[in-house]
């Protein structure tokens, strides 16, 4: 959600600058996902709500409310200085036929001029990424982004009769303003006249009661939706609105009286000459006032820090929660907002982020608890010790198949199954890995994965493990079959340790992505010369393109000479180096060890 | 390096980092007391979903975030379900479909529900799996990747006590100078729900969520949120690998090179 510090400012002119907001959005509100800086000096917050608080959030005035209890600094109210002349009586009919809708306000305003927006309503729209289309349109937006309710305009000249909440016809179509034909379904909440569907309720208008410039007459309307039938109504017809997204995160309908009167301000301003007749508002069940009560005590146990009772009603009065309190028991009344409070642990997270989480120390319990060891884990761990010792290296491969017995509904690749065995895919691993064996340092490439497959008749564990002559494949418990004739020490837990390489890189080192040469070298020397000696000179000659080597690999004795065979592995992580320049390499190692007396080059 | 030694070292294979590290932080907090658990991977959408507090409507339910099992209700795939502690729950879930774990809190919560009926609590579990997520993958997403999952449920068990455990987890993994912080966040399955962040290298670094167990969920899992509470968290070991070791891609892990196993 973008927020504008300009805006925020409007309600909290104390509000401390930008960068030191920052912090606070971060470690007591929710997270700042990036921070613009206008060009006419705004500062745009792209805050990322939580879902529980999506209820108050999504607007301007929640941020600033919050911020200022948060930071114990004035909110400027703005309802005084919303006047609505005198209005007058209407014949505004508007009837609720579900329960999906909970309240529906409307309000006649007659005698309108639509055109361009004010230029602060052009500049605020901007300033959240929206374009300004007309006065009327825009002054919807501004009362969304300022305080959360959405809200909608008819053409009362297009409107027939009446204005009805009910659930669609099978097969009802509307057109959307943005010409797109929907099909209803009669699961899905409709706003309609007497004769045809105008709006797809609390997601989108529609095209036959829409205001453009030759509008006189309009509708008002500030409602609210059940938040389910939104979400559900939106994705069946796939629609996403700023609407949509504030009444599936559920309003308070409570909210809609302040909205109307910011509405009909707004209206008022950008037509001065316009007549306002009075509000319908039809409410069937009021929004329950919820109490709900905590104690210090519980609270300091949750955080695991000790809270007191002052900390808690300085709390309760910077965001004027009505409250009682009797040693250490609270009982508040939840502001109508606030949906996301009801429990005592949501008061904990309350006290929680407003203090700061800094204050809650950490401590390492001590528990009465004996924890059994896990036979699977132990058996996954003894069975990749011995394949590790045993000279296999491993492998994770991918889950998914294009083959199996079991498969998923949808997946966002072509690999719709679950792999039956490790084995094809272990057979691929070693494929790979051979054509690297002279980069890995090794003869032949031995591969294993420990890993669930998908049958038929369930999930199991299996271990495969093989090279490019076989690949073998059983169940875990299989290939642990030995463990119960062995000591069963064999599955006490060897310690993680024990596995770590020697030498272990601290950091990984990305391979390049360009083939590589491999070339050995076999040198004789007289008996007594180590082989180091013959390795330092390979060393001082073979360039910057080396990625692995000289690694001894193979040494001999005879007639008191001594053979040692070196291997070289070439590679550049800039180009495709050619056989040329190697060949040179070798040639200029070849000279230098020939310059010593009595050692060959085979 | 003698001749042997050297031989030795050659003829051993490579570990994969993720394992390296698994077995590392397993260890890490069974030294603190945790049990080790471990669960199914194809999972009831009780206990990938319902068991944890999330609504039946919530987005996260969603097909283009879960993968759900093809016929699971038609095919009778409910067999496919390892036997465990929570057949008494699963009449409550229906239709019973099934899904791929989209986290391994599944299995905390089946294993606090089993040492529940068996009398085990307080108790402390911590496990390691694979988890999956239907999302397009890149250099930061995998359709499978593993995670951390660990709980504590007992009397007094706090948020003070969450600090503690993962401080020393941190530690272990990243370096002793290692600093974690809570922010606040939002989980079904947790209230209050809290964001952990690790210092590393002079930078805050995001590591996954955590929070106290959510009434609902105690109350799912069998127990008497009066009486005991308690902290869960569910961490990637993906990006604790990444992290650590500074590798680019978490596709790597999955590729079967290995080039990759290089500690």
């Amino acid at each position: 959600m973008n927020i504008s510090y300009n805006w925020l400012k409007w309600y909290i002119p104390e509000a401390p600058e930008a960068e030191k907001l920052v912090d606070i959005f971060n470690y007591h509100l929710c997270e700042v996902e990036s921070l613009e800086k206008k060009s006419d000096g705004d500062i745009i917050f792209d805050i990322k709500v939580l879902p529980n608080r999506a209820h108050d959030l999504l607007s301007h005035q929640g941020v600033a409310r919050e911020l200022a209890s948060l930071l114990n600094i004035k909110f400027v109210d703005p309802t005084p200085k919303y006047k609505i002349p005198e209005s007058k009586l209407t014949n505004l009919k508007i009837e609720i036929e579900s329960d999906k809708c909970r309240r529906y306000m409307g309000r006649i305003i007659r005698n309108v001029k639509v055109g361009p927006s004010p230029e602060w309503v052009v500049k605020h729209l901007e300033s959240v990424g929206q374009r300004s289309i007309n006065n009327m349109v825009d002054a919807a937006n501004i009362v969304m982004f300022d305080c959360g309710q959405p809200t909608h305009v008819f053409d009362l000249d297009k409107v027939s009769e009446k204005l009805v909440a009910r659930m669609a016809k099978d097969s009802e179509k509307m057109t959307t303003l943005d010409n797109k034909d929907c099909k209803l379904e009669t699961s899905h909440l409709v706003i309609a006249d007497a004769k045809n569907v105008l709006a797809v309720a609390g997601i989108k208008g529609g095209k036959i009661a829409e205001v453009n410039n030759d509008t006189k007459n309009i509708i008002l309307e500030v409602a609210n939706f059940d938040p389910t039938s939104v979400r559900k109504t939106a994705q069946a017809l796939n629609i996403v609105t700023d609407a949509k997204k504030r009444f599936e995160n559920d309003l308070s309908p409570e909210l809609g009286s302040y909205a109307m009167l910011e509405f009909s301000a707004l209206i008022l301003e950008m037509c001065p000459l316009a007549s306002f007749e009075d509000v319908v508002d039809v409410y069937p069940k009021k929004q329950e006032v919820k109490k709900l009560s905590f104690s210090v005590d519980k609270i300091s146990k949750i955080l695991g820090v000790g809270i007191s009772i002052d900390e808690i009603k300085n709390i309760l009065k910077k965001y004027n929660f009505e409250y009682s309190e009797d040693r250490g028991s609270f009982e508040i009344t939840v502001p109508p907002m606030r949906l996301d409070l009801v429990i005592e642990e949501d008061m904990a997270e309350e006290v929680g982020r407003i203090l700061g989480y800094d204050k809650v120390k950490g401590n390492i319990p001590k528990i009465n608890f004996k924890p059994k060891v896990n036979e699977t884990y132990s058996k996954i761990l003894w069975a990749r010790h011995k394949l590790l010792n045993d000279g296999y290296s491993e492998v994770m491969n991918t889950s998914f198949s294009n083959k199996g017995e079991v498969s998923v509904l949808a997946s966002a690749s072509d690999k719709n199954f679950l792999r039956t065995n490790l084995s094809d895919g272990l057979k691929e691993s070693v494929k790979l890995n051979q054509a690297n064996a002279p980069l890995l340092g090794v003869e032949q490439a031995k591969v294993f994965e420990i890993g669930t497959v998908f049958k038929k008749s369930g999930e199991e564990m299996h271990i495969a493990f093989g090279n490019k002559k076989e690949v073998k494949e059983m169940t875990l418990n299989e290939f642990c079959k030995e463990i119960s004739e062995q000591n069963s020490s064999a599955l006490l837990q060897p310690s993680a340790g024990t596995f770590r390489q020697q030498n272990s890189a601290p950091i990984f080192k990305m391979w390049s992505l360009f083939p590589f040469i491999a070339r050995d070298m076999a040198v004789w020397v007289g008996e007594d010369v180590k082989s180091s000696k013959v390795e330092k000179i390979i060393k001082e000659n073979m360039g910057e393109v080396v990625v692995r080597g000289p690694e001894l690999f193979d040494e001999f004795k005879k007639d008191g000479k001594i053979s040692y065979a070196f291997r070289l592995v070439f590679q550049s992580y800039e180009r495709t180096l050619t056989d040329q320049e190697v060949n040179d390499i070798m040639t200029k190692i070849t000279n230098k060890i020939k310059e010593n007396n009595g050692w060959q080059v085979r | 390096m003698s001749n042997e030694e050297n031989e030795k070292k050659l003829d051993s294979g490579t570990i994969h980092p993720l394992s390296l590290l698994a077995q590392e932080a397993l260890q890490v907090f069974s030294d603190m007391g945790f049990e080790i658990a471990t669960g199914p991977e194809l999972e009831s959408e009780w206990y990938n979903f319902d068991v944890l507090n999330v609504p039946k409507d919530h987005p996260a339910r969603d097909m283009q975030d879960t993968f759900f099992i093809k016929d699971s209700q038609e095919k009778n795939f409910s067999r496919l379900l390892q036997p465990s502690a929570g057949t008494f729950h699963e009449k409550n879930s229906s239709p019973a479909s099934l899904v791929l774990r989209t986290h391994t809190t599944s299995v905390t919560a089946r294993a606090i529900e089993q040492a529940g009926k068996e009398g085990r609590i307080p108790a402390a579990f911590i496990s390691i799996g694979k988890v999956f997520r239907n999302e397009a993958t890149d250099a930061t997403h995998e359709m499978q990747f593993y995670q951390i999952d660990g709980a504590m449920v007992g009397e007094n068990i706090s948020v003070a006590d969450m600090k503690g455990v993962l401080t020393q987890f941190y530690k272990k993994m990243l370096g002793e100078e290692v600093v974690i912080e809570f922010r606040p966040s939002f989980f079904p399955f947790t209230e209050p729900s809290l964001e952990v962040f690790a210092k590393f290298k002079g930078k805050w670094l995001e590591m996954g969520g955590s929070g106290m167990l959510h009434p609902n969920v105690l109350r799912n899992i069998g127990l008497d949120p009066k009486k005991v509470q308690g902290f869960a968290f569910g961490h990637g070991l993906d990006r604790i690998a990444m992290i650590k070791w500074g590798i680019s891609d978490v596709r790597f892990f999955y590729q079967g090179d290995l080039r990759l196993n290089q500690f």
